[in-house]
């Protein structure tokens, strides 16, 4: 009986090496949460922000963007 | 150590990613201009304004080429001046500052928004391209009326804006064989001269007069009207000048003339 249960577990088991384990679906789901921070970012900075006009500027920076 | 090829992407991919975020802020800084506000406006006793040379009489200067400077005071519960015009594609910068309370100076839809400290002028530029109009706010909580603070703020388009003042000096009566003088005097608050006309109507009469304000200055155009000319009777006058009108009553001669003797000597001088 006991015989048995080792054969089981060593049929079903075994080690893989370091690069062999490959979490494809955590790599799929940190990127995507990469890419819903980088459009949050763009529509929080570009669009809310930028797209309010006019925005404080410093007369100093103008001064010298217009020079 | 051994990191896993794939923790080496997602570390590599926030660590881009903070990059950029700094990146994108860094423009706006340096390439879009865009600041924070700051105590460069610096400090002012807050019950002192009236003496202050620019905000004892806030409104908006110019100061360049299509630049203002606009002074605000803030007081429980409103801003003085309460309407503020300025031209299309103008570089304005808000000195604001309160004589009570901490209150805000928010142009409601729009970045510029600044708090207002009492002791401290709160100073900030903004460009303005296009005609529009704007509601200006309290956003800090400064007593029972804070809902009730507001201001405006008029872009115009740059061929409706000036600075034009118009005050006129006249007598209220006058003798029949006398003259009644009218002094208009126009101020011109803006750095280019100004050419206008004045006009004078009065009864049936009108008189214009060319003048030319230099910039930042006034003039003074006295038209003499004889009064027997006008008859003896209430006159009504108007003077005109672009868009600026003053009118009032001029009495010719009167029912009792004590009256108009004592009148007249006053008015006059």
């Amino acid at each position: 009986m006991s015989s048995a249960t080792e054969q089981t577990e060593a049929d079903t088991s075994h080690e893989i090496g370091h690069d062999e384990y490959d979490p494809i679906g955590t790599l799929t789901l940190i990127g995507l949460y990469f890419v819903v921070l980088v459009l949050m970012w763009f529509y929080t900075y570009f669009i809310e922000f930028l797209g309010n006009d006019p925005t404080v500027i410093g007369s100093v920076v103008t001064a010298g963007g217009i020079v | 150590m051994n990191i896993h090829t794939y923790e080496k992407f997602w570390l590599i991919g926030a660590m881009v990613l903070i990059v950029a975020f700094i990146a994108t802020v860094t423009y706006g800084a340096a390439g879009l201009g865009i600041a924070m506000v700051d105590d460069e406006g610096g400090t002012i006793a807050p019950d002192e304004i009236g003496d202050h040379d620019k905000f004892g009489d806030p409104g908006v200067h110019q100061v360049g080429e299509n630049e203002y400077d606009v002074y605000v005071h803030a007081y429980t519960f409103g801003y003085s001046p309460d309407t503020i015009e300025i031209p299309e594609n103008s570089e304005v910068t808000f000195y604001v500052t309160s004589s009570d309370v901490t209150h805000s100076f928010t142009v409601v839809g729009t970045n510029v928004n600044t708090m207002v400290i009492p002791g401290e002028i709160a100073e900030i530029t903004a460009q303005f391209d296009e005609p529009e109009e704007y509601g200006i706010l309290c956003n800090e909580y400064c007593g029972f009326g804070h809902h009730d603070m507001e201001a405006e703020l008029h872009v115009v388009p740059e061929t409706e804006f000036d600075l034009t003042e118009l005050a006129v000096d006249a007598p209220d009566e006058v003798d029949t064989d006398d003259q009644a003088q009218v002094t208009a005097s126009v101020t011109n608050g803006m750095l280019e001269d100004l050419d206008t006309t004045v006009t004078l109507e009065i009864g049936n009469e009108t008189v214009e007069e060319d003048v030319t304000v230099a910039g930042d200055s006034s003039e003074d155009v006295t038209f003499a009207v004889d009064a027997s000319t006008l008859g003896d009777g209430d006159h009504d006058w108007t003077v005109t000048v672009d868009d600026y009108t003053e009118s009032d009553q001029l009495t010719v001669g009167t029912d009792d003339d004590g009256d108009s003797d004592d009148g007249d000597t006053t008015e006059e001088e």
